[in-house]
């Protein structure tokens, strides 16, 4: 086991508030005030196999951190993948099933209250489960990918969505995560730890590919979340199988570099994490106040979770700092935006975790 | 149940053939009869699944019938809860289980044994605790003053209140004396009388209630006990504590005050009776007149809870000021009693806060100090001053506290309710020097004997089985009320510090296919774990389980691992992860196939191709790669290609070992440069082409049905 350097127990504050339902996933609402705070989860009840969407108030310190429903929605399928504008002023919430429907929540932007929902469940949008989702910025724009190879692109307007196919693999590919890096371009991942670039202004196909040149065959291992850093956006940072965590920077598309993994052959990489990465983001809270000064070739702080239930921060030639370590996995997390001491987190055995960093 | 043997005697378990109740459950979105026909049959977990067919009906009437699932939940804890105490044992359990490894491994080398056992009731206490509080914290609360709901007029509150100012300003300057009556001395106790009178209690009347152990808490919406709790803590008594061996009677006390409420059954309880009275307290004018009052102070004192009674006697009419001078010596006596049950000596190390009596640690001191009291209870039965009191009530209620403290079976038995409750009591008063589990087992036969009861409860029936020293009833009541949960967990602290329980458990036992006792409880929990999508759900719940179950558990959990569902990804990646955990490759390779084959059947083809190659199943591969042969012979068109692109890097350089699918890569290469040279691009492109045209000629895995489109294309580019 890699050697991982163990916060103190005083920089950290980490409550566990156990759920009564299993969280697919979870996101920071964007809030207007600095007093409340809110959160979306996408819950599947076990029992009545039905699936929702909650909006919770979260109490925070001094008070005990405790949650609170605000709003619910009932969810027809199950949530695969969850996004939220950062637009305090119109919050959107993007939610993409493993039925291959898209649905759009638009919340009250004091109370956060759910006031209206639309949604594309139509045979032809994807087939089968709509693996990634991104929201662009503003809410308007949105792309989804899935397990079929469809690249598809959503147009979000006042009344109802429209969207059209960038690409279509017709299975021969299938994507697992996508992420905006501009208003035209996005990247997506995929099985065999591939990454590709996409301009939707070109037709046709992938702009660039990564092609996942270690890793082969029985090692080989799939992409499950890629962040792209606003001011980095050549650079894309990719976490999947094998404790895997590594960053594509376009300038230099053959040489990816590996933040974290077992069986990277080339050189000992010390990893946090030996299974799957379900979730990778930039860690803005360790360098926000001096990112400038940084070299635009270094790679950023990165946050990552994993199924032997790691929450840690990888970074470039440093040792990688744990935040969390739990008997169960951490299936996803999100780093407050407007906050970024503050990290949600949701546990397999039916908790969401609240971290404070000092 | 009709067909069911009775109890003859000899059978191992005791059981009623009285027949139980048939549990109902209530259908709530059942249509509407008439139905043609029900069908009934299990669904995931403890669900029922109940299908209503209603009569053929006419053409054009879409109602066919429904389904609906009904869950069979059982006793007092949801689901939720179940999980919850599921997820949190994973870990005490592991650890227990890696601690007793690695013991077994030292002891294996001939290391020191007897620091080892020394070491293993520490593990096996600190699993205990663990466990007991994932169960909840239902621990006697010690200061649960509520609000009464039948507070007095406004008015008086503000009267209340600064009585109770005062009040406190004489506790403070009586050295804290509410804290610790012992200090005070039987002779300052005219002072004392006084600062009561002056509205300490009149106060702790009117706006605030007595605290009666467990029982308001759920009221002050705390966590309820559960009888899981209650089992749990009996089993950590008698089993796991070592130390407390010594003072186990002080410990029954104090569970049966944090559990009695669930010891309820027609009989009632002590705690129900003073709950009643507590209710009554509000309204009645003259509590000392009231029976109830001298039963419920009787019944507290009877099951050792001191605080309440001393409470309980203060609220006496005889402290209130304007009753002190004609009711001198009356008063007295109330507080000499109650002085006098603040001071029973109590054998144990130490008290918890707000609890009463004082204790000895060594037999010797106890012994000593209990002779002391008990002359100071007698010497007060002899004396004059009953004469001069004039309330009757008030003689017989406190003449039958005295006759209680003195050991009185009669006056015991009236003040108990069940056979639990005089057990204890029997500890307090009658047999104080009890030690160990010694003549326990025929005092709670004796007991029985005294208060019978209809019904028993599933706790006695516990208790009845481990004070009989029988681990094998023990076991089987743990399994039958309190479930397989139970029984994995509390087998833990069976075996400790007992060789013949530990034979019993650990031996294989010829009549279960050669597994122990200890792995076939551990085999049903991992088979209710696994029954329910999240406690399996690569939650590793059910694996930790099996794994340690020696002779059957890695085929179980191989079966179990066949079983799960390679649909979802996620899914089959966390499934995936256990067979890394525990080194089952070729179970995984299995799983990969599976999902391989499933994903190619569904047109999924990249995915497919991924994980065959995962799994290296040439075979497989071999076999697709005819069918992608034909596929690729009618899409490849120029402008395709693309789509083809993530499948060709997909299959990457490494392809060349698995079949024949190396020849996509080079007929990629091949199109590429042709595209090359159809764009006017440099002569290299056209030396590239050739290159790949040589290279795929060559090859012996280029399908011959290619020849054609081959020698098609390079004729074209000429």
């Amino acid at each position: 086991m890699a050697v991982v350097v163990e916060p103190s127990s005083s920089d950290l504050q980490i409550h566990r508030l156990p759920q009564p339902k299993y969280i697919d996933a979870l996101r920071w609402l964007p809030h207007l005030s600095a007093l409340d705070t809110h959160i979306a989860l996408a819950l599947h009840d076990s029992h009545s196999a039905a699936s929702s969407i909650e909006i919770h108030a979260l109490k925070t310190p001094p008070n005990p951190p405790s949650l609170d429903l605000q709003s619910s929605w009932t969810c027809p399928s199950r949530v695969s993948s969850l996004r939220v504008s950062q637009t305090p002023q119109k919050p959107l919430i993007a939610a993409s099933t493993f039925d291959g429907s898209l649905h759009f929540l638009a919340t009250h932007p004091v109370n956060l209250s759910i006031q209206s929902d639309t949604s594309i469940e139509e045979k032809g949008f994807h087939v089968g489960p709509i693996w990634g989702v991104d929201l662009l910025g503003s809410g308007g724009e949105c792309v989804t990918v899935g397990e079929d190879g469809r690249v598809n692109l959503v147009t979000v307007g006042e009344s109802r969505l429209s969207y059209r196919r960038v690409f279509d693999s017709e299975g021969l590919v299938s994507y697992t995560a996508a992420k905006w890096a501009s208003p035209a371009e996005f990247a997506t991942g995929g099985l065999g730890f591939s990454l590709q670039w996409w301009d939707h202004r070109k037709p046709g196909g992938a702009v660039s590919q990564f092609k996942g040149g270690w890793g082969r065959g029985g090692s080989s291992g799939i992409v499950h979340s890629i962040d792209i850093h606003p001011s980095r956006k050549h650079t894309c940072v990719a976490g999947g199988s094998s404790g895997t965590v590594f960053a594509w920077d376009l300038r230099w598309p053959e040489q990816p570099v590996v933040l974290s993994g077992i069986g990277t052959g080339e050189r000992e990489n010390t990893s946090p994490s030996e299974s799957e990465v379900w979730e990778v983001q930039y860690d803005c809270f360790v360098h926000s106040s001096n990112i400038s000064n940084v070299s635009s070739s270094r790679i950023l702080p990165v946050m990552m979770c994993s199924e032997d239930g790691i929450l840690a921060v990888v970074e470039e030639g440093e040792e990688p700092a744990e935040l969390l370590a739990e008997p169960c996995a951490i299936n996803s997390f999100d780093i407050n935006v407007q906050n970024p001491s503050t990290v949600i987190c949701s546990l397999e055995w039916e908790s969401v975790a609240i971290i404070t960093r000092q | 149940m009709p067909g069911l043997v009775s109890d003859s005697g000899d059978s191992l378990v005791p059981f009623s053939t009285e027949p139980l109740p048939p549990p109902l459950y209530r259908l709530r979105h059942a249509p509407r009869p008439p139905h043609s026909r029900i069908a009934i049959s299990w669904a995931r977990g403890n669900c029922l699944r109940v299908s209503f067919f209603t009569n053929p009906s006419p053409p054009g009437d879409q109602s066919g019938g429904k389904v609906v699932e009904v869950s069979v939940g059982s006793g007092e804890l949801h689901d939720v809860q179940r999980r919850r105490i599921a997820y949190g044992s994973v870990s005490p359990f592991a650890l227990l289980q890696s601690q007793k490894n690695s013991m077994a491994a030292l002891a294996g080398m001939g290391v020191g044994s007897s620091t080892n056992v020394a070491e293993w009731w520490e593990h096996v206490m600190a699993f205990s605790d663990d466990i007991s509080s994932l169960l909840g914290n239902p621990k006697r609360a010690t200061r649960s003053i509520i609000e009464d709901e039948k507070v007095v007029l406004k008015g008086c509150q503000e009267w209340v209140c600064l009585k109770v100012r005062l009040a406190y300003s004489l506790v403070q300057g009586y050295g804290d004396s509410e804290k610790h009556p012992k200090n005070l001395t039987w002779v300052s106790s005219r002072e004392r009388q006084i600062f009561y009178g002056v509205g300490l209690i009149s106060s702790v009347r009117r706006g605030v209630s007595i605290p009666l152990g467990v029982s308001f808490e759920s009221f002050n919406n705390v966590e309820v006990p559960t009888c899981l709790k209650a089992a749990w803590e009996l089993i950590e008594i008698f089993y796991a504590e070592k130390q407390s061996q010594a003072w186990l009677p002080e410990r029954l006390v104090d569970w049966l005050a944090s559990y009695d409420c669930l010891l309820s059954t027609t009989e009632g309880t002590v705690h129900s009776k003073l709950v009643d009275l507590q209710k009554e307290l509000a309204t009645l004018q003259v509590i000392e007149n009231d029976q109830k009052y001298w039963q419920g102070i009787s019944s507290a004192l009877a099951v050792g809870w001191l605080d309440i009674v001393v409470k309980l006697l203060r609220l006496h009419g005889s402290y209130q000021l304007d009753q002190l001078g004609n009711r001198e010596t009356e008063n007295g006596l109330v507080e000499a009693i109650a002085v006098l049950v603040s001071k029973m000596p109590r054998m144990r190390p130490k008290l918890a806060d707000g609890t009463l009596g004082e204790c000895f640690n060594t037999k010797p001191e106890f012994m000593k100090a209990w002779e002391r009291w008990r002359g100071q209870i007698t010497k007060l039965e002899c004396s004059a001053f009953w004469v001069q009191c004039e309330h009757n009530q008030t003689r017989e209620g406190l003449r039958k506290l005295l006759q209680i403290m003195l050991g009185n079976t009669n006056s015991i038995i009236d003040a108990s309710f069940n056979w639990m409750e005089l057990y204890v009591s029997h500890f307090l008063y009658i047999k104080p020097f009890t030690m160990g589990l010694e003549g326990m087992d025929s005092l709670a036969q004796k007991c029985m004997q005294l208060k019978p009861s209809s019904h028993s409860h599933e706790l006695m029936r516990l208790m009845l089985g481990i004070i009989g020293e029988n681990t094998e009833v023990v076991l089987a009541e743990c399994s039958r009320s309190f479930g397989p949960w139970m029984v994995a967990h509390a087998i833990e602290l069976l075996t400790i510090g007992s060789s013949g329980a530990e034979t019993l458990l650990h031996e294989e036992q010829y009549n279960l296919g050669g597994i122990s006792i200890e792995e076939l409880y551990r085999l049903v929990y991992a088979q209710v774990l696994s029954s329910h999508a999240l406690t399996w759900q690569a939650s590793e719940i059910a694996p930790v389980y099996l794994m340690s179950c020696a002779t059957q558990g890695t085929r179980l959990l191989e079966i179990l691992l066949y079983k799960q569902p390679v649909q979802q990804n996620q899914i089959l990646l966390k499934t995936l992860e256990i067979c890394r955990l525990y080194e089952l490759d070729s179970i995984s390779s299995d799983i990969m196939k599976i999902a391989g084959m499933r994903q190619w059947k569904h047109g999924r083809k990249g995915s497919g191709v991924f994980w065959l190659q995962k799994a290296q199943d040439e075979v497989r591969l071999n076999r697709i790669s005819q069918q992608l042969f034909d596929y690729v012979g009618r899409s490849i068109s120029d402008n395709g290609f693309k789509q083809w692109e993530g499948l060709i890097e997909l299959l990457g350089q490494e392809a060349k070992t698995v079949s024949g699918l190396d020849f996509l890569h080079k007929y990629r290469d091949f199109k590429k440069s042709l595209q090359q040279i159809t764009d006017g691009k440099a002569s290299d492109a056209a030396r590239q082409a050739v290159e790949s045209l040589i290279l795929l000629m060559k090859n012996p895995s280029t399908p011959q049905k290619f020849w054609l489109p081959l020698l098609h294309d390079s004729v074209s580019s000429l």
